[in-house]
């Protein structure tokens, strides 16, 4: 009994986290003005400032910036739109993305 | 030598009229697309001129090679400061009295600092517009006083100018993921120094940069290949020598420039050729054969 509860506690020491890594929240972010390989930088730096963020994926011709964030931590249409500002674009749309 | 200064000034000037960071944007000077607040763009090319077609029948032939390092960094979304910094190396091969002679010398040339501000911005899903304003010094930095065994060196193959000399503009650009179209006009006053002045250069200049590679993409953020053609219309006045107009310098020159551009996430490599097509100058002023740029720039 005593090592099967030794043992549910290391599981725990384990799992719980892992299940907590996958929780991020996502983000689908419509940037207008983002055209050029080199200009994704911009937006990705801008983003990568943001507390939390783990991820960041630019599809430059859908014009959409994918943001997965660590667990616990979300982020907020008005930070986005900010970060868009700050990197010369304008954020056309916010929501959240079904994590794959 | 007032002769031969004019036309390798205003390419020099040309060189150097550059920087602001451009996602893809011109080759042989820059457009207004701006950095964003924090960033640094880091710009390094190199410039080869030569001109060699002599009208004075002195058998002038001057080369000049130059290595421009450009620092760019994004106050804010709409304010950018730029500084760049040439390294020179000049030559110039003149018959004098029935002598060949060469005169040459290399070391830093005129820094240049300036800010640029964005003052319309428009964005659309993978397009995007800008107007800006800039404005600038050209600072005394290349030594103007240079000499060897034959005495002081001419004007066209001094380091610097040894004046300090304002410039600014405004410039747009259009952009969208199949290309880029950007336009800029300018002007750089020329001040005296040494009792001579330069004369004033005004410039239009146009840039077309079209995606050739890949023709379709879908996900993430692939490398582009642009194929760029630009043109560079360059006046500059007379040269002020001693109080009298040099009739032998400035003149009216139209360059068209094309070159290619790889262009990623991170850096940008591109090389181009300018080509005159039209040089109506003063007298007899040194032509310019042509101009070939290469070089690369990375973002951080």
């Amino acid at each position: 009994m005593r090592t099967l509860r030794i043992w549910a506690i290391l599981q725990g020491l384990f799992i719980v986290p892992a299940f907590a890594q996958e929780g991020g929240a996502t983000y689908d972010l419509g940037i207008n003005g983002l055209s050029c390989p080199f200009c994704s930088y911009g937006i990705e730096k801008e983003i990568s400032r943001i507390e939390g963020v783990e991820k960041i994926t630019v599809d430059i011709a859908k014009a959409v910036v994918r943001v997965r964030m660590r667990g616990g931590k979300t982020l907020t249409e008005a930070v986005a739109k900010k970060a868009a500002k700050d990197a010369g674009f304008t954020l056309r749309s916010f929501a959240r993305a079904s994590p794959k | 030598m007032g002769l031969s200064r004019p036309l390798f000034m205003v390419l020099l000037a040309a060189a150097l009229l550059w920087p602001h960071r451009a996602p893809a944007g011109p080759i042989s000077f820059n457009s207004a697309l701006t950095l964003s607040s924090g960033e640094f763009v880091f710009r390094e090319q190199g410039v080869l001129s030569q001109s060699g077609d002599d009208p004075s029948g002195a058998d002038r032939d001057r080369r000049s090679i130059a290595s421009l390092s450009v620092l760019g960094y994004g106050i804010d979304e709409d304010i950018s400061v730029f500084a760049v910094l040439p390294y020179l190396d000049n030559r110039l091969d003149v018959t004098t009295g029935g002598e060949r002679r060469t005169r040459e010398t290399s070391g830093i040339g005129d820094v240049r600092l300036f800010g640029r501000h964005v003052v319309v911005r428009k964005n659309w899903p993978a397009r995007a517009f800008r107007l800006s304003l800039f404005a600038g010094i050209e600072t005394p930095t290349g030594e103007d006083d240079g000499s060897d065994r034959f005495g002081r060196l001419p004007a066209s193959v001094q380091l610097g100018s040894g004046s300090w000399d304002p410039f600014g503009g405004v410039v747009a650009t259009y952009q969208t993921l199949d290309f880029q179209i950007d336009g800029q006009l300018s002007y750089q006053a020329n001040t005296e120094a040494n009792s001579f002045a330069f004369g004033d250069v005004a410039r239009a200049d146009a840039s077309f940069q079209y995606r050739l590679w890949p023709r379709t993409f879908s996900g993430g953020v692939p490398n582009f290949l642009y194929g760029v053609l630009e043109a560079n219309l360059i006046h500059q006045g007379k040269n002020h020598d001693h109080g009298a107009d040099d009739g032998n310098s400035g003149g009216l020159s139209l360059f068209l420039t094309p070159g290619l551009q790889l262009v990623g996430r991170r850096w940008i490599f591109e090389a181009a050729v300018q080509l005159p097509v039209v040089q109506d100058l003063n007298g007899t002023a040194l032509e310019s054969d042509y101009v070939v740029r290469a070089g690369f720039r990375v973002n951080f």
